[in-house]
């Protein structure tokens, strides 16, 4: 079994496309596609990394950084942030909030691979 | 170089004085034909006669020995380089000959160049505003989100790897569908444009101060490092008393601090609380000034003395965003201000009561004895990298909306010219002077911000005036309320209530709003 991945982004096609690469490489993948949902995920199956995208609805995704790196039990699991506008602005924010890491959209399948890779530590 | 054409001005002035030429001839003492001379430019006039024909002629030197108007020749000659004018093939010289002869009329043509040119500039800076849109940031993130579909499908397809035949026709089928998309994206922006079609990027003094203090994100090292330069040197006491300033100013500088009353400074008593006379070495201060008030100038002007404005001007120096005399005359009064502040608000101290007392400004007044305003400022230049505060953005109006200071912050874009959303706690507060309010705001895009506002009176000049208020709001996300002690009691989950407001009328797209005042400009 491999690590296991949560991907919350509201774009089925990208969710489906990311899931395929990633399976593919080992590891187990399971998506949301809104932000309540990724949170509510986050706490049910400890997974070993996220994806987050951070426009998301009912929830952004800097609301669902905050509180999952404000929960102590969370917060050491990784979160690669996906970001498509107002990227230096979004990554200020980011970065105060915190997480392990950042890509901007379109970034290609080998690039989150890698990074998914060095963060869950397989 | 000989100035151009002073005889026709003499002649001129003489002519419009009503004096004969033999008159002023005899009072200058040389002969009529030599004076014809002159006024004919034939004879070169300099020194001692010069002056004395100024005097007889109420002249300033300035402007007889063509200084004025070589000025004038210059501003013209802009008007030579105008691509509205090219077609004339205005020359210089002819700048020349209506500088000497028709002086008002040059002047006049300058004016009215000038006035036009703010006019373009003011219309270009409405154009700008129309690309904070929010149309086209959804655009935008839309047209990211469609591509990173196609990229990452059309990768997986170019690899081969791992897929089944019913595998590749879904990939295949998500690069058209998701193609077919993007160009639905790319064609509503094109047709946005189309309407939009804004002219060049152009800005006035003031914009390009905002540009130079929002591009150094408000903060400046250079600055606070010498209000901690000026306060070990000046050995000022923790509190930095405005008698210990006083005594500073005297011992060190050898500059004497009076109170008169504020018409002595300024007939209008409107704008200016302080006047300083380098010559006498004094520095008025309006007795009507508030104690912070006092504090401050006085700080502004130590610190000017103690290092002969170097970090202000070295910073200067180094700004490309300021174009004009005027921008930089306007940034040099904001960056002295900024230094004033570091002194009286030292960062480290600020920044730490700043987090002990959750950014309650009322509580930072009292300890730290500034303005409401001084202290609301200061916590927008919190910014340093390692040891920052919150990021606020900070806003003042006056009654009739007009702004007249803005730090924006990278997701909330202040007005530069109009009103903002009536709806804004900065406009609310100036229903109840003096009180603190407070709203959770949403924007049209769903972005939350914490505003908090309050007024501050400025003093008037006289009792039958009218108040002067000036509302003070500071902004933050709403992801950093709860920071603040103004978060108490708030749902700030993003569910909780909040109220719906826009950037303005003209750029919202609630069309529904009760409050709205004008049509919006943009739209879907």
């Amino acid at each position: 079994m491999g690590a296991r991945v949560l991907i919350a982004e509201d774009e089925p096609n990208i969710v489906e496309s990311l899931s395929f690469v990633l399976e593919r490489e080992g590891f187990s993948v399971h998506a949301v596609f809104d932000g309540e949902a990724a949170l509510r995920e986050l706490r049910a199956s400890a997974p070993d990394l996220m994806i987050l995208d951070l426009m998301l609805p009912k929830m952004n995704g800097f609301e669902v950084l905050k509180a999952a790196k404000s929960d102590p039990e969370l917060s050491s699991v990784p979160v690669i942030v996906l970001t498509a506008k107002g990227q230096a602005q979004d990554r200020r924010m980011v970065d105060e909030i915190g997480a392990e890491g950042f890509m901007t959209k379109p970034f290609s399948n080998r690039e989150i691979v890698e990074r998914v890779r060095e963060l869950a530590g397989r | 170089m000989r100035s151009p054409l002073i005889g026709a001005t003499l002649r001129q002035r003489r002519r419009a004085l009503g004096i004969a030429q033999a008159a002023l001839a005899a009072q200058l003492g040389i002969s009529a034909s030599y004076l014809n001379l002159i006024e004919s430019d034939k004879r070169n006039i300099a020194g001692a006669l010069l002056k004395r024909v100024a005097d007889a002629l109420g002249f300033t030197l300035d402007e007889i020995d063509g200084a004025a108007e070589r000025r004038l020749v210059a501003d013209l000659g802009e008007l030579c380089g105008e691509p509205l004018l090219a077609d004339l093939g205005l020359e210089e010289a002819g700048a020349q000959a209506l500088a000497g002869r028709q002086r008002d009329w040059g002047r006049a043509l300058v004016r009215l160049h000038r006035a036009w040119l703010d006019r373009g500039q003011a219309v270009s800076a409405l154009s700008d505003r129309l690309h904070q849109d929010p149309f086209l940031g959804d655009a935008v993130h839309s047209l990211l989100t469609q591509v990173t579909a196609i990229r990452s499908s059309a990768e997986i397809l170019q690899t081969g790897e791992g897929l089944d035949p019913a595998r590749r026709e879904r990939f295949v089928a998500i690069v058209d569908e998701q193609s077919a998309r993007l160009a639905e994206v790319a064609r509503s922006l094109a047709a946005f444009f189309d309407k939009d079609a804004a002219g060049t990027r152009s800005v006035t003094p003031a914009d390009e101060v905002d540009d130079f203090i929002v591009d150094l994100d408000n903060h400046f090292p250079p600055l606070e490092q010498a209000a901690a330069a000026f306060r070990a040197d000046a050995a000022i006491d923790g509190d930095c008393s405005e008698a210990g300033l006083v005594d500073y100013l005297r011992r060190e500088h050898g500059v004497e601090v009076v109170l008169r009353p504020v018409q002595e400074l300024d007939p209008a008593g409107v704008r200016h609380l302080v006047s300083f006379d380098a010559s006498a070495s004094t520095l008025v201060i309006a007795e009507e000034a508030v104690p912070a008030t006092r504090r401050f100038e006085l700080v502004r002007l130590a610190c000017e003395l103690h290092g002969q404005g170097r970090a202000v001007q070295d910073l200067l120096a180094e700004a490309p965003q300021l174009t004009t005399d005027e921008a930089r005359e306007r940034a040099r009064r904001a960056l002295s201000s900024y230094l004033a502040a570091a002194v009286l608000l030292p960062y480290d101290a600020f920044l730490a009561a700043a987090r002990e007392l959750r950014y309650d400004v009322d509580r930072l007044v009292q300890r730290f004895g500034a303005s409401f305003e001084q202290v609301c400022h200061r916590l927008v230049t919190l910014r340093r990298p390692g040891a920052s505060g919150i990021p606020f953005a900070l806003m003042r109006v006056d009654a009739a909306g007009f702004t007249s200071k803005r730090f924006p912050l990278p997701r909330l874009a202040l007005p530069r010219h109009g009103p903002a959303c009536p709806m804004w706690a900065v406009y609310q507060a100036l229903h109840v002077p003096g009180t603190v309010v407070r709203q959770l705001v949403e924007f049209p895009d769903g972005q939350r911000l914490l505003f908090i506002a309050r007024t501050v009176e400025k003093s008037r000049p006289a009792f039958l005036l009218p108040r002067r208020l000036q509302s003070i709001m500071l902004a933050c996300d709403a992801l950093h309320a709860d920071q603040t002690v103004y978060a108490t009691g708030l749902d700030l989950s993003s569910s909780g209530p909040a109220v719906p407001v826009g950037p303005s009328c003209r750029l919202c797209v609630r069309r529904d709003c009760v409050y709205r005042a004008e049509e919006p400009i943009v739209g879907r």
